[in-house]
């Protein structure tokens, strides 16, 4: 056993700096184990990435699709309703940055990999990236073993409850203390919540005059700075999946009239004119433009104006396979 | 490294050990380990930007020996004007130069390659115009005989260098903080907890008050045209808030770690809401910034001629028109400080012969009414510091006054935003007199209640904390 006296003996600390030590230990201790108690149980919880990441782990020998992007295609992609086999590893705010990192973080994990779809939406190229410190890169290295830091990982970023604390301790209450949790989340085997119906529009039972006046955030900024970096970045990613072989299905996601009609329509042209840029300069792409589809996504099929429910997901899930087969 | 991070969290302790470590006669030994934590706290956001903070120190340490060995009061002034177009000449370099080269271009109608000067990719060192005007001072102070220049080398390193100041001030004087490094510094327990207790508290306010804010002003300045006129005040009145909360938190933080370190820095906040006029709010916010423009600028201009209205008026929107400048090199930060100083004129300026009936005088009965007009004074022209551009600022005034109406306002508000800010609100009220409102718990409650109360404001930045945004006065 070391002589911690004797350790200690080093040092010079006089009695007052070793009776706040003491003060500090007995402050210190009960934060330091509430925190370990809390971290062990948001561990415990199948939340979506801890599902989507166990199936990536026992799959990746027959994964052939990867779905990328926002809470949209998160919401739009069923992977058990697929042709081939698929995970979907989009998540809510998900950027092309989080995109492009996941996907080179998982290519060599997957030998079978063929097919991206991912999403090149209305808003997505004007909205900046988020910084190194966004709280999802936690996430990404703890259940996908991806580091999507762009930097070496230290022990903090394995810590998951300290990644967002807000978000996990609500989880940990509905979790271990909410057994009759209404409308709860029901995650299928591929970390796709087949119970997403209980949005804005539910709550207007489909109403379509009082959906018509329900306020809704949209962004409609222009930001020509940022959209320029982006769409170089986007580039850049489609180089990458070139390079690699894959044959990419980039889509725009359904979006419900009220949120079409109040686009800005410098930002959609803008998007639009790299879509048919891309189409030219790439062979291995195809898109899959939804966004504006009225006629097949309607109302019911949405959990708000611009993301669709597990029925409307049923709905653009056979569209994307109908690509797939097209791309056979 | 920044205060509210994990490893800051690790940082702090191993630092603090071992400069308790070696004993407090060790007066060399405990400021070398202050100089390599402080340069291993700054290396950690560009390792190369050291020299720049070495170079500054070595010319300002140099100059102002140089000065005091000069006998001719010719050669005193070469030293002083070396140091001060060194210390500025930097800060042109890195943050002003792009600024001005376009600008010059604009005015004449140029294109990019059409000049000799091209702008350049530089990135703006981390708290360049803080330690750039600590050092500056020292040497104008050793000049005007305010200072003794110190032979200490290591002492002067550490003076500039000192890491809980060092990024974001505050901005100290050679003659307060400079003897504390040759000093003894004692262990004192009390000073330790009331240290912790002040990070604490400025903790709170970055994580909880100003990173909330951060959130809600972010989503409506981003997209400005998508927002009505209140849910605009809304978010420029957050902006205040956040500003003040991450930049009074940041000061709280850094005096607390500096009181662990048995150091003193100066009190840079003192409630500015509860300001009656612009003078007053100037003197109650980022207080050693005031203090440095008004020693070093304002009073230099008017002392020639004291009794002159107008030279004080220009001495007034010479002084605020740079320290906007100081906070960016953009136009709005220039017109917010000017538009700071036109008020500071027209509070000063009687409205008949009667001194008494100034538009703002404290005297008025509405007086009561004056710090929430000041707010809302301070907030409006926090627009002009939150917009990227005059024509975003512009966006923001004009629908601000345009009474168009927010029907999406109820989601910008979070209610238990409010209750912290609140909660923080009458705390800094009640107990204004004091340095910040934990300070000397101990006196009046017992360490059960104490510990309570430490454990609730742990929970509360835990779990209500916004997500870690950078500090804003970082990028000044």
């Amino acid at each position: 056993m070391p002589d911690f006296k004797k350790i200690l003996s080093i040092f010079n600390f006089s009695k007052s700096i070793q009776e706040f030590l003491k003060y500090c230990v007995f402050f210190f201790t009960p934060v330091v184990m509430t925190y370990c108690f809390l971290e062990v149980l948001a561990l415990q919880i199948p939340i979506t990435f801890k599902v989507v990441g166990d199936y990536l782990e026992s799959n990746s020998t027959k994964i052939e699709l990867v779905a990328l992007g926002s809470s949209q295609v998160k919401c739009s992609f069923n992977p058990a309703l697929s042709h081939v086999p698929a995970i979907n590893m989009a998540s809510s705010s998900q950027h092309h940055k989080e995109d492009y990192l996941i996907l080179k973080g998982v290519i060599d994990k997957l030998p079978k990999l063929k097919y991206i779809l991912f999403e090149v939406s209305y808003m997505h190229l004007e909205l900046p990236y988020h910084s190194q410190n966004y709280w999802k890169n936690n996430i990404y290295l703890n259940y996908y073993g991806i580091n999507t830091f762009e930097r070496q990982t230290y022990f903090k970023d394995k810590l998951i409850y300290l990644s967002h604390p807000r978000y996990f301790s609500s989880k940990i209450k509905d979790y271990y203390f909410d057994e009759n949790k209404k409308n709860g989340e029901q995650l299928n085997e591929f970390g796709f919540d087949i119970n997403k119906y209980y949005g804005s529009f539910h709550k207007l039972k489909y109403d379509t005059a009082q959906i018509k006046n329900k306020y809704f955030k949209i962004y409609t900024h222009e930001n020509p700075d940022i959209f320029k970096k982006n769409t170089a970045f986007l580039f850049k990613m489609l180089d990458h999946m070139k390079e690699k072989k894959l044959k990419v299905i980039i889509s725009t996601i359904p979006l419900y009239k009220t949120y079409l009609n109040k686009r800005n329509p410098n930002i959609v042209r803008r998007r639009d004119s790299v879509l048919s840029e891309i189409l030219k300069k790439y062979k291995n792409v195809t898109i899959l433009d939804k966004e504006t589809d009225t006629l097949q996504f309607t109302a019911k099929d949405f959990l708000n104006e611009n993301h669709l429910n597990p029925d409307g997901a049923k709905k653009f899930t056979a569209l994307v396979n109908r690509k797939l087969d097209s791309l056979h | 490294m920044l205060f509210n991070s994990f490893s800051f969290g690790l940082f702090l302790p191993i630092t603090l050990l071992l400069y308790w470590a070696v004993g407090f006669k060790r007066i060399k030994a405990q400021n070398l380990i202050l100089l390599a934590a402080s340069y291993f706290f700054y290396g950690l956001w560009d390792w190369r930007f050291l020299f720049l903070i070495v170079a500054s120190s070595l010319v300002d340490y140099f100059a102002a020996l140089a000065i005091k060995g000069s006998e001719s009061f010719s050669r005193k002034k070469i030293f002083l004007y070396s140091s001060i177009i060194w210390n500025l000449g930097v800060l042109f370099l890195f943050k002003y130069y792009n600024f001005f080269i376009d600008e010059f271009a604009l005015l004449f109608n140029m294109q990019q390659g059409e000049y000799a000067f091209s702008t350049l990719n530089l990135i703006l060192p981390v708290g360049l115009s803080f330690y750039t005007f600590q050092t500056m001072s020292y040497t104008i102070d050793v000049y005007k005989n305010r200072v003794t220049p110190t032979n200490n080398l290591l002492n002067f390193l550490c003076f500039v260098g000192f890491f809980p100041q060092l990024v974001a001030g505050p901005i100290e004087k050679a003659s307060d903080l400079l003897p504390q490094f040759s000093k003894k510094r004692s262990f004192d327990i009390d000073q330790v907890k009331e240290g912790l207790r002040q990070i604490l508290w400025g903790l709170f306010k970055k994580m909880v008050i100003a990173d909330n804010a951060a959130y809600v002003v972010n989503m409506v300045y981003a997209s400005p045209e998508d927002y009505g006129s209140f849910s605009l005040l809304y978010a420029s009145i957050l902006f205040f808030f956040q500003i003040y909360g991450d930049f009074s938190g940041y000061s709280d933080i850094a005096i607390g770690t500096a009181k662990l370190f048995g150091f003193k820095l100066s009190k840079n906040f003192n409630v500015p809401y509860l300001a009656k006029s612009v003078t007053e709010f100037w003197q109650r916010w980022h207080i050693t910034l005031t203090r440095w423009f008004t020693d070093y600028v304002y009073f230099p201009i008017i002392q020639k001629n004291l009794r002159s209205n107008t030279r004080r008026n220009i001495a007034v929107y010479l002084t605020m028109g740079l320290i906007g400048l100081w906070h960016g090199a953009d136009w709005t930060f220039v017109i917010f400080g000017l538009f700071q100083g036109f008020l500071i004129v027209l509070e000063r300026t009687p409205l008949t012969k009667d001194r008494k009936s100034s538009l703002f005088h404290k005297s008025s009965k509405l007086s009561f009414l004056l710090p929430l007009f000041f707010v809302l004074i301070a907030s409006l022209s926090s627009v002009l510091f939150r917009s990227q551009n005059i024509d975003d600022a512009w966006v923001v005034v004009q629908r601000i006054l345009s009474f168009i109406p927010s029907t999406q306002i109820s989601q910008l508000i979070n209610k238990y935003f409010l209750i912290f800010t609140a909660l923080m609100l009458t705390s800094e009220i009640l107990t204004r007199r004091k340095d910040f409102p934990l300070s000397q718990l101990e006196k009046h409650i017992r360490r059960p209640l104490r510990w309570i109360i430490y454990y609730i404001f742990i929970f509360i930045i835990f779990q209500y904390a916004g997500f870690q945004e950078d500090f804003i006065y970082f990028q000044f």
